[in-house]
């Protein structure tokens, strides 16, 4: 076995790989006790103000380090680092990992700063899209508030230290009981390289113990599989092959990580037609998919168990595999609504067959998940593909957590390391992790930011960026993908194989030396791929293989045969939900998702408690009343936001909020749900107390409107509708409208931008919105701002909801600047600060701008934004690397709009010129409709038949908003169109 | 004596209207009654109130500096709601300006000799209104250190002009001609005025001021030969003026295509809404400056009844407008349009009731009340002829018509096509400084016009006079002991039960 | 140097009175002063019809002209753009601007032409002003004067003005 070597005493070539500072850098390795400034301070200033002295500090050492590329030879996605030309950005490949699941890729960057995620088009978990969180990190990435110094008990301390001290005791540890006394709490994962060195770790240390957690955690997923297969495995759904969907709490429609391709597919079969997918929602709380299912069927949490019970007995009615539960579903009791449902949905799948699938959500129960899976084993669903999960520990849930306590309280723990992202903060309340944690003689966090984790840990490392880390981690299906770093770690981050090395006495080696090393080892065609690998950004056909399992059905049936459905009647239930925008509290700094309005709330800046309308008016509440709520434990103060479409008698909260942290950002913003969290119901249950507090609390919402009042900028019909009178709407809606202005001619130019949104592909989840916000440099205003209706969004998603208040039909638009050919906003501008383009681009000249706002008044489409105050005034350094270089970067006093991200035309038309041929199709591409999963948005030169977006414009459901204004806008939107299943309607 | 005052102002109220100089005055008792004044030390009213104004125009100050050192954003704009206080506030001060051009203006076109008692204080008001209205266009801006003069067509160093097609445009010409010709108007009609101060005066340096203020004036009949014609030219070309700068006020909305806005009915309307808050201001200012200024001579009971017949006259030209907006937004049948006049009246929602609650339907039927319902009183003799009662009433109008800008301008915006971005707006202690400001700025500026320069046109009335004397002679009218009584010389107490008796 | 003969009256008629006369005895530097215009002097001075009101007129086309021709030229010739599909030159949205500046110069020029052309204002010297009796020539008595000629020394004409009804008759003599 390899002996422990002292990292210190040879050191490996590779200093740069660590240095605090550039004039650290400059005198070589640092000496002992040698802080940036702001360290001597601690004892005399508070432990945050010396945060904020670090960050600042660090962030000015940081905005001189990242223009130098890392040392190691990092590939392009297109062309050679070497040759970097100014103005010119480069395009890296590389991946970010969330819930162990990556996203391939492609960062810009302009002269080594990265200014722009984009989703990398050949990755399979991408296809070219990126959800929220990719889009966001940019932002992190550069957050001044991030974690800069490692720390000992608040005291700064060196890597090298580090290193050496752990060293000693884990060398003691092995010595006393083969290291029976560490344990790992990581992140969950799935990178090859962090299982090689658990392999070896374990070697060295037998009695060692790993363990994953998350928040948002898997393991209801893998006991389901294990109910139902007898082993663990993960599920995907190919939704190109599905017609008939039924989501059981399941939310595929939401970026979530390695939800895209099931968007892109699902948005794929929604053209109006014999082929058109059916989309069945089942859930408490009205979710992105449930807002674009076709049928939708509210419940309280407690009530989806029976339901998918009674849903696979009438699927299999009696025969075949599913035969064991018809007389177990015969104790369930079914509303009439939801029996008329259930059988309606069941023949419908029979009808599919292997068109048919069934989707648990990883909040669902195992016995749901065994449920959906023998479902789908019944009618042979070619949706479903089963593979091995990738995950290092697929039970990743507080269960895991729970024993951990119980190890540390018996004080059999002597070192804890934890790179799981904050369990403190979402840990439920009853494992008490925090005094747990105190009492861990020896515990090591590993984090973006100073936290509530932090704050119980011995030792503090700040963490890497995936943006800065070499790494490595399994695509959805498993296809290995890469992180390859766009520069040097501002702040002195270490990465995950770094501290685990450190256990193997390998802590000086690189990140890079180590990912090469391993995949040396691993793969003989290593040397020879190695470029392409790092370039592509993944290996392609490393996708794990689908198997296809037995259900063990007679475990299934006795599970369901001992689970007890029956709740006390009348009693209120709560249902808590992973954050559409801060996941699990980890983004919570991230301002852009901060101001990102919920998808289906519009709420920013802070969750709340959401109910239906007949619940709020039942507990005498409405939205911003403060109540207390509380769940077997300590209540919580928590507004109301009255949502309709809500399942009545629950309460729906999401996590992420109330954090603690030195995070400036997120301090103080919406509260706290450990509180309401037990280990064995992480996601709710029954029995939630609601008290009215008689305060009321201000939200920042940013769509307080519901309906559309007959104005129909949303064109929503059902599939007959269309083929009947909703094709006359549609018609009216794109009419020409009698004018005295003889039409400009453009047909003289050789571009005529235009851009079409279909509706019907949409799903509101609001990527758009922030890849807008990163491509255009759009300031964050507030949350003060917000609630007085500041928010700078150049692209909106407008929510509406149509029919009852209680099961409303709800749709999603995006609505950003439609470039109207006849603008109402240029005509009042008196000092012609806003004109067309030759092209017929509505463009905005700030320099030009008074900021009379009249153009605002006269927008019908309310699109145009005002910075009230100068947002970018006090914008840190580091900050600054962000912006993109291309957009100018607005003051005070400037009314502001969508440009058709005018940037980027340029960007073509420059190359296009330069190589004397007509700008291509996939060339200009906008910021929204690049990062749009569902490629609902489409952008090109309307002069030219062979673009899309001139065929869409010639699209039967083609419309445009506000059509008899006589704007003639050169956005054109298509009717969305729904398939209901003529039994239900 | 004041009886027998009474009796003899009686015995002519028999035989004719009311008149338009009470008592017998020469132009020496003329001369000391309305220039002299000037000459008394300020009264402690006169300074306490001075020193309000002072105070509020200071808070005016901090209110702008603040907006300029900080932003737009002190105010509580918003979008949609992107113009609120600050062009509700221009249009309120434009709209009573009006009121001053038209009474000296139109009546002196038409003759109307009871014009001339008041029309020097109604452009002085006119003046210092539409300063209060200047300060608007310019601040609202989101970078007025640009926009001042960027507004202009100069030849800039970008090489860009301005954009004729926007009503903003329109509004910078209009209104910087009507401040710019009512000013000359005003300041024509007061040289004599200042000669007669100039010369009137005991102390050399205020005959040094107002020599200078009056340019050397010395009545020569060569000057009056042209000196008439200039004025009555002035006054032809204001009437129009004073029409067409409201109606292009009302294209800033008219023009646009906000529903609420885009109405073809606007420009006679914003008009008489004009006319009819300006003769409000008129008369809010009139009736206690006649009385602690001793007018009431030459301002007398039937000035003010012409002014209530002009306000009800105009109030029911303005109830008409919102009885037509409303009628239309029906029968146009356009949905957006019936949804803003309904929102309005607070006949709200569609199927689902908003997040937001609707706090400004008492605003409208406010406006309603002070707008229509009131002047309905002026139908009454009584409410024509008791001060009190019309003071108040011009008062309530003057609110009123604030109101209406208020639903205007931010209740159409607040919800316009799109429900997607409806919201409320609230303004902030800012806006709120900023209208009380004004107001104190604006009265601070009237209290030294009536103290440093006189409040009637003198020579005009002593003009006046001589007309109706010589009238008397033709229509041998019964010839008057010329006894120096006059009712300066009497307690104001006494004046105002004379008053009570004569009604 | 300028003298002249000033003769006050208590009420306008026999000033006119006596300026007629004075006219039709054909004296010349006749000019009369009252604190409002009087009725009837223009005739008894035989003034000539005013200037004013073409003065006006020329103005006010030349302000009109100017802001119509401003407008057309900087937004339709100098700087042509698209502007919301709108003709470059639309002449209704032209009415307003251009009244506008008609106005604005008719009226500039109907205060400072008179002012400073007409009147040969401002003057805060003038002969009249040597006697202190003539303030009331804006206050409340009408006043007439008459210029002497070289040598005369007006004993004659201050008799006349006498006989004519004046108050009190001045000579003053204007500064050296």
């Amino acid at each position: 076995m390899p002996s422990l070597k002292l990292p210190i005493v040879q050191a490996h070539g590779d200093e740069r790989a660590q240095w605090r500072s550039l004039e650290e850098r400059r005198r070589g390795i640092a000496a002992e006790g040698e802080f940036p400034p702001g360290a001597a301070e601690v004892g005399t200033t508070s432990r945050r103000e010396f945060v904020q002295l670090l960050g600042a500090t660090v962030a000015f050492a940081g905005t001189a380090g990242c223009f130098k590329i890392p040392g190691e030879q990092i590939l392009p996605y297109t062309r050679q680092p070497e040759e970097i030309v100014p103005g010119r950005p480069l395009h890296y490949a590389t991946s970010m990992t969330l819930g162990g699941r990556a996203t391939g890729l492609l960062v810009t960057a302009h002269e080594g700063r990265p200014t722009k995620v984009e989703g990398n088009p050949e990755h399979p978990s991408s296809l070219g899209a990126t959800g929220l969180f990719e889009q966001a990190s940019i932002l992190q990435l550069y957050d001044p508030n991030r974690a800069a110094v490692l720390q000992q008990n608040g005291r700064p301390r060196s890597w090298r230290e580090f290193l050496a001290v752990q060293h000693d005791r884990a060398l003691a540890l092995r010595r006393k009981d083969g290291g029976a006394g560490l344990r790992f709490l990581l992140e969950p994962g799935t990178s090859p390289l962090v299982a090689d060195l658990r392999a070896r770790i374990r070697t060295l240390f037998p009695n060692a113990r790993f363990r994953s957690y998350s928040a948002v955690s898997n393991d209801g997923v893998a006991r389901g599989a294990q109910l139902a297969f007898g082993t663990v495995l993960d599920t995907q759904f190919d939704l190109s092959k599905a017609r008939v969907i039924a989501c059981l709490e399941a939310d595929p429609l939401h970026p979530w990580p390695g939800s895209i391709p099931a968007m892109r597919a699902w948005a794929d079969k929604r053209e109006p037609g014999p082929e058109m997918n059916r989309l069945y929602a089942v859930e408490c709380a009205l979710s992105v998919t449930g807002m674009n299912s076709d049928h939708r069927l509210r419940i309280r949490p407690s009530q989806l168990a029976p339901i998918a019970l009674a849903l696979a007995a009438k699927v299999g009615s009696g025969q075949g595999l599913l035969a064991p539960l018809t007389p177990v579903a015969a104790k369930v009791r079914l509303d009439e609504k939801q029996q008329r449902f259930v059988d309606v949905l069941a023949a419908d799948l029979r009808a599919a067959g292997r068109a048919g699938v069934v989707i648990a959500g990883p909040r669902t129960s195992p016995l749901v998940q065994a449920l959906a899976h023998a479902i789908n084993t019944a009618l042979a669903s070619e949706a479903a593909r089963h593979r091995k999960s990738a995950l290092h520990d697929p039970d990743d849930g507080a269960a895991g957590l729970r024993e951990l306590a119980t190890e540390i309280r018996s004080g059999t723990v002597d070192t804890l390391v934890v790179t799981a992202v904050n369990p403190v903060h979402t840990a439920p309340y009853d494992l008490n992790l925090a005094t747990a944690f105190d009492a861990v003689p020896n515990s090591i966090y590993r984090g973006l930011y100073e936290d509530e984790t932090s704050k119980r840990c011995a030792w503090f490392v700040p963490a890497t960026h995936p943006l800065e880390e070499w790494g490595d981690a399994r695509a959805h299906d498993g296809t290995v993908t890469f992180v390859q770093p766009l520069l040097q770690p501002l702040l002195n981050g270490i990465t995950e194989a770094q501290i685990l090395s450190a256990f193997l006495g390998e802590g000086d080696k690189s990140p890079y030396a180590m990912l090469r090393e391993y995949w040396r080892s691993a793969r003989n065609d290593a040397d020879a791929a190695w470029e392409k690998w790092i370039s592509d950004g993944f290996i392609a056909g490393t996708a794990t293989a689908p198997e296809s399992p037995q259900v063990r059905m007679e475990a299934v049936a006795a599970a369901a045969l001992a689970a007890r459905f029956e709740v006390p009647a009348g009693a209120l239930e709560l249902n808590v939900v992973p954050d559409y925008r801060l996941y699990d509290g980890r983004f919570a700094n991230d301002v852009w998702l901060q101001e990102t309005p919920d998808p289906v709330t519009k709420l920013t800046w802070g969750n709340a408690a959401l109910m239906s309308p007949a619940t709020a008016r039942q507990l005498g509440v409405d939205t911003r009343d403060v109540i207390d709520i509380g769940l077997h434990g300590p209540p919580v103060h928590a507004p109301v936001l009255v949502i309709p479409g809500h399942a009545d008698g629950a309460v729906t909260v999401s996590l992420g909020y109330g954090r603690g942290g030195a995070e400036q950002n997120a301090g103080g913003i919406g509260f706290d749900v450990a509180p309401l969290r037990r280990v064995d119901a992480p996601w709710g249950g029954s029995g939630l107390t609601v008290t009215k507090l008689g305060r009321r609390q201000p939200l920042a919402i940013t769509q307080e409107h519901w309906s559309m009042e007959a104005r129909d900028p949303a064109l929503d019909m059902d599939l007959h509708d269309f083929e009947g009178r909703g094709r006359e709407r549609i018609e009216d809606a794109r009419a020409p409208v009698a004018t005295m202005h003889t039409p400009w001619d453009y047909s003289k130019v050789q571009y005529k931008w235009g851009m079409a949104i279909d509706l019907s592909r949409c799903t509101g989840c609001s990527a758009c919105m922030v890849a807008c916000q990163s491509e255009n440099n759009i300031p964050v205003v507030g949350k003060g701002n917000v609630e007085k209706s500041r928010e700078m969004h150049w692209l909106r998603l407008d929510r509406y909801f149509s029919g009852s208040e209680d099961d409303p039909r709800a749709i999603a638009q995006p609505m950003l600047c439609v470039h109207c050919e006849t603008a109402p906003c240029e005509y009042v501008c008196p000092v012609n600060a806003t004109v067309h383009s030759d092209e017929g681009l509505n463009e905005m000249v700030y320099n030009r701008c008074i900021g009379t706002r009249y153009c605002s008044n006269n927008c019908p489409y309310k699109v145009r934004r005002f910075n009230y105050f100068n947002y970018t005034y006090d914008v840190t350094d580091l900050e600054k690397l962000r912006m993109n270089p291309d957009v100018t970067v607005r003051s005070r006093g400037v009314m502001e709009k969508c440009t058709y991200c005018v940037q980027r035309i340029e960007r073509a038309r420059i190359d296009s010129r330069v190589q004397e041929r007509p700008i291509a199709e996939k060339e200009v591409q906008t910021a929204c409709q690049q990062a749009c999963p569902s490629r609902a948005i489409v952008f090109g030169n309307l002069h030219d038949k062979q673009h899309e977006v001139t065929k869409k414009h010639a699209d039967e459901r083609h419309y445009y908003v506000l059509n008899d204004l006589g704007t003639r806008p050169r956005t054109a939107y298509l009717a969305r169109v729904r398939n209901p299943n003529p039994k239900l309607t | 004596m004041a009886i027998s005052v009474a009796a003899r102002l009686a015995a002519r109220r028999a035989l004719e209207p009311l008149p338009l100089l009470e008592g017998d005055q020469d132009d020496g008792t003329l001369n000391k009654t309305l220039l002299g004044y000037v000459w008394r030390r300020p009264g402690k009213g006169w300074l306490l109130l001075v020193g309000l104004g002072l105070t509020g125009t200071a808070l005016l100050t901090v209110a702008v500096v603040i907006t300029v050192a900080k932003g737009i954003g002190m105010w509580g704009n918003n979008i949609p709601v992107a113009w609120a206080f600050g062009i509700i506030n221009f249009v309120w001060w434009i709209g009573i300006g009006h009121a001053g051009t038209l009474i000296s203006a139109i009546l002196l076109l038409f003759q109307q000799k009871w014009r001339t008692s008041i029309n020097r204080f109604a452009e002085a008001m006119t003046l210092f209104a539409v300063l209060q209205a200047a300060l608007f266009p310019v601040l609202h801006t989101g970078r007025p250190w640009f926009a001042i003069y960027w507004l202009f067509p100069y030849p800039s160093t970008n090489r860009i002009w301005p954009q004729f097609k926007s009503p903003l445009m329109w509004d910078v010409f209009a209104v910087s001609t009507y401040f710019i010709t009512s000013l000359l108007f005003w300041y024509l009609g007061l040289i004599p005025d200042l000669a007669a101060l100039r010369d009137s005066s005991s102390k050399r340096w205020m005959r040094r001021v107002y020599g200078i203020m009056s340019f050397g004036w010395r009545g020569s009949a060569r000057h009056w030969h042209h000196y008439k014609i200039a004025y009555l030219l002035l006054a032809g070309l204001a009437t129009p003026l004073v029409l067409s700068v409201h109606t292009i006020v009302s294209y800033d909305f008219a023009v646009s295509i906000v529903p609420g806005w885009h109405e073809t009915i606007f420009p006679p309307y914003f008009v008489a809404g004009a006319v009819f808050s300006g003769f409000a201001m008129v008369m809010t200012l009139m009736v206690p400056a006649r009385r602690f200024l001793r007018l009431k001579h030459v301002v007398t009971p039937r000035h003010l009844e012409a002014m209530c017949k002009i306000m009800l006259t105009t109030s029911l030209i303005v109830g008409y407008g919102y009885l037509m907006e409303h009628f239309i937004s029906w029968y146009s049948g356009n949905a957006a349009d019936f949804y803003q006049y309904a929102n309005r009246r607070g006949i709200l929602h569609g199927p689902f009731k908003s997040a937001a609650q609707d706090p400004y339907i008492p605003i409208f039927w406010l406006m309603v009340f002070c707008n229509v319902v009131v002047p309905s009183i002026f139908w009454t003799k009584w409410g024509r002829t008791n001060v009190y009662v019309m003071w108040f009433a011009s008062i309530l109008i003057n609110v009123g018509m604030w109101c209406e800008r208020f639903v205007i301008v931010v209740i159409s915006l607040h919800r316009d096509y799109l429900p997607s971005s409806w919201t409320i707006y609230k303004p902030t202690w800012v806006d709120l400084s900023l209208l009380f400001g004004t107001i104190c700025f604006f009265s601070t500026l009237f209290l030294l016009f009536l103290k440093f320069l006189p409040a009637v046109a003198v020579q005009e009335v002593k003009e006046l006079r001589h007309e109706l004397d010589t009238e008397h002679e033709r229509h041998e009218l019964p010839e008057f002991s010329q006894e120096a009584i006059h009712p300066m010389e009497l307690e104001v107490g006494e004046e105002d039960e004379q008053e009570e008796k004569l009604r | 140097m300028k003298r002249l003969v000033l003769a006050e009256f208590a009420s306008p008629e026999p000033m006119v009175e006596a300026a007629r006369k004075l006219r039709e005895s054909g004296r010349q530097g006749l000019d009369a002063y009252s604190p409002y215009p009087v009725h009837g002097i223009d005739e008894a001075l035989k003034l000539p019809r005013s200037k004013v009101p073409l003065m006006a007129l020329v103005a006010g086309l030349t302000g009109a002209a100017g802001g119509y021709v401003l407008q057309w030229w900087t937004n339709a010739v100098d700087y042509l753009i698209n502007v919301a599909n709108r003709p470059a030159h639309a002449w209704p949205t032209n009415i307003p601007v251009t009244f506008e500046s008609g106005v604005l110069l008719c009226a500039l020029s109907l205060f400072f032409g008179t002012l400073f052309y007409f009147f040969r204002l401002p003057r805060p010297y003038h002969p009249v002003f040597e006697s202190e009796e003539f303030r009331s020539a804006s206050l409340d008595k009408f006043w007439v004067s008459a210029e002497l000629k070289e040598g005369e020394d007006g004993q004659d004409l201050v008799r006349t003005l006498r006989d004519l009804g004046a108050r009190r008759v001045t000579q003053v003599a204007e500064e050296t």
